[in-house]
């Protein structure tokens, strides 16, 4: 199949580009869903494309297809060839150009220790169909529903640059919720931990069926709590929940394409300038973040990204102060870094490969540091467990969270569950209220299957983690104010 | 197919497979299933996706693709599988694979059979050959023009210029037989200024309703006008949301009418059947009769889409029925949510609904909405893209973002005035007039721009 790539190379390179890559994505994905204990999609799509992306005189064409011959993919040249003509009439200043890549030659496979596809849809949708059924068995559930998506990812990359890499990736993505109505109020909950890259051995692990009596136990529990009482309370956060903040107000931030204006019309730009890296304190001492996008089960763990760049690590906060952004190879240059960190990605074959938040995580606090010893020097405040409502401003400062589960804590232990929590905070005042972080021990990793970004939308998967944090004075409202 | 490929620079001519090849199509692969129940659906889009930030187009994305899916069902057990290869051998592939899925799959305790033929009416116009046919190059020369005004006003322009051709079909074993096919373009522009910024945007099916050159002075004239924005005290306000803005809560809105949580007590419609939840004038529709914002033909299993008044004169009259719930429940069920229509008022403009506010805020768009309270459609999100104070009838400042919680059903029981409506782009296009409210709650403000 790499074969497909000559035709649309040799025709960028005679059109006069200073770069070109052929892309193919050949997809794998089953999607089992279950509602209410009925069966509502059992199905196996192989979705299979490639995009051709030139670069000449600087400005950018791009053309997808799915023409799977080499007249199909001529065609498919000849049209980006034409689409970078167009954009040359409103011309980039300075020219785009990509940061140097030594080519590789690889090809790579991703975890996966039990094929997914190996199973029949049946089997698999049978087991959601019984945690659905359980759940709805518990007094007060209205609806339980459980969608498990699991994806084989195969990218062809080959450019002028002298890259061919094959890379497969696969991936298991869960999302079950319950929602129980209780005295004319009803509360949801739903499972964390969220997508790894795996097989179904990450199901097993989630285990639907096992743990579907608590999930329901768990809404009508939350149905049931006291509101809380809006006002300014200290916060303890577990990593599922930390996962969603850094998602918000650390890793889209710190998107260098953001921080270029390029995203200004729908997602928004950043309050960071580029000028901040090195000197913005972001946090306190006790808040580092770093990217690993070699992370075991990360889902954004690709090997390379759709520049063509071997994925890697690096800092972007350490004790506090900004000292990194994730950047592609044609932004990098724009700030003055001579290579970029790996983070450009593609939603599918048809879209454009854009700046993506990468595997970013916060660093576990001192060895000894437990969730206990967090809440046990709160007087005041409430513990959050779990991911819920979000929302955050363009340039992502002023932000508001909910969660999955609250409990009050009194005297530096919880006493009762709540619900309708929100806090709202300034983001680097938040992450400046940060006093404490659990240790390495407690360290848990959430994966983001669903981030939205770019136009037309793409939709990109990450993996984040922590350990438990502790957060001064924030300020607490119940959704009416 | 099409021969958009072929052609080159400005020539293009972009057209979908003809009906009967596609039906067909569908129709091989349904017989070559052996299934109880069988459905197999086509779709198809050509594209440009234009995109500009600081002043340059910084990407410029063209494309096509076909899927056919197919589903299936042995008695309540259902598979689906689709491919995007359009050859026999393929083709047989997902036939095979469907049923090998439905085979195995677990009942399905609310199967509900196809639906069987439908009488599809004779709808507006929805596709346009010319806009279709758009180039690459056709639309850069629109980016131009809005680039250029930026320039000469000292800003920076991001913005989408997408256009879409898009067809799709869908055959069942019971008879069925539906075909559309429709345009669409979707210009939106943000202009960034020193400190403010603003935005201009249009969806339309026929590019000849859209002058770039106007869109280009709006988003110059909303940037302008946004510069150097203070803040003011959060907190309840009486406010002009512009069509763009009464999108943003409407379309979460829309997601939550459902029928079957309504009666299970989960949902804000939850004991609101025919009675009058919102203001006087509230009307909320599916329309089929309208030019500007032409419907679909057909939606969910290849269910006509058919006229349905959701909520009139502030009384709620019906709540969206899937095909199950509809079966149970004995009703007709619903194709599809949308496109909604709010009525609006004709004689009244955007203009008139600032006369007639004493002190509020104008609200020119909203963002990052997301869900706080079920039972109270309690939704969080910021203001973007330009809010303003409004003083005894005339915009006196720009003001900063402010985030609010809030609730579209409390939104529409306090409106107090309506302009006439205008088509507003979005994941499911709408037609919505500016809607002047009272009481509507601020948290906090921010002084992102």
């Amino acid at each position: 199949m790499m074969d497909l790539s000559a035709p649309a190379l040799d025709l960028a390179r005679a059109a006069g580009a200073s770069f070109a890559d052929w892309r193919l994505v050949e997809q794998r994905v089953r999607t089992l869903g279950v509602d209410r204990g009925a069966v509502k999609a059992v199905d196996d799509d192989e979705p299979v494309g490639y995009a051709v992306r030139v670069l000449i005189d600087g400005a950018w064409g791009f053309a997808s297809g799915t023409r799977l011959d080499r007249d199909g993919v001529a065609a498919t040249a000849r049209a980006a060839i034409d689409t970078a003509r167009a954009s040359a009439k409103v011309p980039k200043t300075p020219p785009a150009r990509m940061a140097d890549v030594s080519p590789a030659v690889e090809t790579l496979v991703g975890p996966c220790a039990e094929d997914p596809f190996a199973m029949t849809a049946g089997e698999q949708a049978a087991e959601l169909l019984d945690a659905s059924r359980r759940m709805m068995d518990v007094d007060g559930v209205s609806r339980a529903t459980a969608w498990v998506t699991f994806t084989r990812l195969r990218r062809l990359i080959a450019n002028t640059d002298g890259s061919r890499l094959d890379l497969t990736n696969t991936f298991a993505e869960p999302w079950i919720t319950c929602t129980a109505v209780v005295d004319g109020d009803a509360q949801s909950i739903r499972n964390q931990g969220g997508g790894r890259q795996a097989g179904y051995e990450w199901l097993r692990q989630v285990d639907p069926v096992g743990s579907a009596a608590g999930w329901a136990s768990a809404a009508v529990e939350r149905a049931r709590a006291d509101e809380v009482e809006p006002g300014t309370y200290d916060l303890v956060l577990d990593p599922m929940h930390l996962s969603l903040t850094m998602h918000e107000s650390v890793g889209h931030p710190t998107e260098l394409d953001r921080i270029l204006g390029w995203e200004a019309n729908f997602a928004g730009t950043s309050f960071i300038r580029p000028e901040d890296v090195g000197a913005l304190r972001y946090g306190s001492e006790h808040v580092s973040f770093s990217v690993d996008n070699r992370l075991e089960g990360g889902l954004g763990s690709w090997f390379f990204d759709d520049d063509g760049v071997r994925m890697t690590a690096f800092p972007v906060i350490e004790e506090g102060r900004l000292v990194g952004l994730s950047a592609t190879r044609e932004t990098a240059p724009l700030i003055g870094l001579t290579a970029s960190n790996g983070c450009c990605r593609a939603a599918s074959f048809d879209r454009f490969p854009i700046n993506r938040i990468p595997n970013l995580y916060m660093e576990p606090g001192p060895e000894h540091v437990t969730p206990d010893d967090l809440i046990g020097g709160v007087e005041r405040g409430i513990y959050i467990a779990g991911q819920g409502s979000f929302s955050i401003d363009q340039q992502r400062r002023n932000f508001q969270f909910g969660g999955n589960q609250f409990w009050l804590i009194e005297h530096g232990a919880i006493t009762r569950p709540l619900k309708k929590v929100t806090y709202q905070a300034m983001t680097t005042d938040f992450w400046g209220a940060c006093d404490g972080v659990a240790g390495p021990a407690h360290w848990a990793s959430h994966g983001t299957p669903n981030c939205g970004k770019g136009e037309p939308s793409q939709r990109m998967r990450m993996t984040h983690g922590a350990s438990h944090a502790r957060f001064r004075g924030i300020t607490i409202g119940d959704g009416s104010q | 197919m099409t021969d958009s490929h072929a052609a080159t620079s400005d020539v293009r001519r972009v057209r979908p497979r003809d009906p009967d090849s596609v039906h067909q199509l569908l129709q091989d692969a349904l017989d070559a299933s052996k299934a109880d129940e069988a459905q197999a659906a086509w779709s198809w889009e050509s594209g440009t996706a234009t995109r500009f930030g600081d002043n340059a187009i910084t990407q410029n994305m063209g494309g096509e693709q076909e899927t056919v899916t197919v589903e299936v069902a042995f008695g309540s057990r259902k598979g689906s599988a689709s491919t995007n290869r359009m050859d026999a051998a393929a083709l047989a592939e997902i036939v095979a694979r469907a049923e090998a899925v439905a085979r195995a799959a677990p009942e399905d305790a609310e199967h509900v059979p196809l639906p069987g033929p439908q009488a599809y009416g004779v709808r507006p116009q929805r596709w346009f050959d010319a806009t279709a046919d758009l180039s690459p190059q056709a639309i850069a020369e629109d980016v131009a023009h809005v680039v250029a005004g930026a320039r000469d006003a000292g800003l920076i322009a991001s913005g989408l210029f997408d256009v879409r051709a898009r067809a799709a079909a869908r055959l069942n074993s019971r008879g069925l037989r539906a075909w559309d096919a429709a345009t669409r373009v979707d210009y939106s522009t943000t202009l960034r200024g020193a400190n403010g910024s603003g935005k201009a945007a249009a969806t339309q099916s026929d590019r000849r309703r859209i002058d770039p050159v106007a869109l280009s002075h709006e988003a110059v004239t909303n940037a302008g006008l946004a510069q150097n924005p203070e803040p003011v005290e959060p907190g309840e306000w009486t406010v002009i949301f512009e069509p763009l803005a009464v999108r943003g809560l409407l379309g979460m809105m829309a997601w939550t009418m459902s029928a079957r949580d309504a009666e299970e007590g989960s949902s804000a419609w939850t004991d609101t059947l025919g009675r009058k939840m919102f203001a006087e004038g509230v009307d909320l529709r599916l329309r089929v009769d309208d030019d500007v914002l032409p419907a679909p033909t057909f939606g969910a299993d290849g269910i006509a889409v058919e006229p349905t008044t959701w909520v009139q004169n502030g009384v709620v009259q019906h709540l969206y029925h899937d095909r199950f719930w509809a079966s149970e429940k004995d009703v007709r069920p619903d194709a599809a949510r949308g496109p909604l229509f709010m009525a609006g008022d004709e004689d009244q403009e955007l203009s008139d609904l600032i006369a007639g506010c004493e002190r509020g805020l104008l609200v020119k768009n909203l963002w990052y909405i997301r869900f706080v309270d079920p039972r109270t459609l309690t939704l969080t999100g910021m203001t973007r893209d330009g809010v303003f104070l409004v003083e005894n009838g005339r915009i006196t400042r720009p003001v900063q973002n402010l985030r609010w919680n809030e609730s579209p059903m409390v939104f529409l029981a306090n409106l107090e005035a309506r302009s006439r409506a205008v088509r507003v782009g979005g994941w499911s296009d709408m037609k919505l007039p500016a809607v002047r409210s009272r009481g509507f709650t601020f948290s906090s403000v921010t002084e992102s721009i």
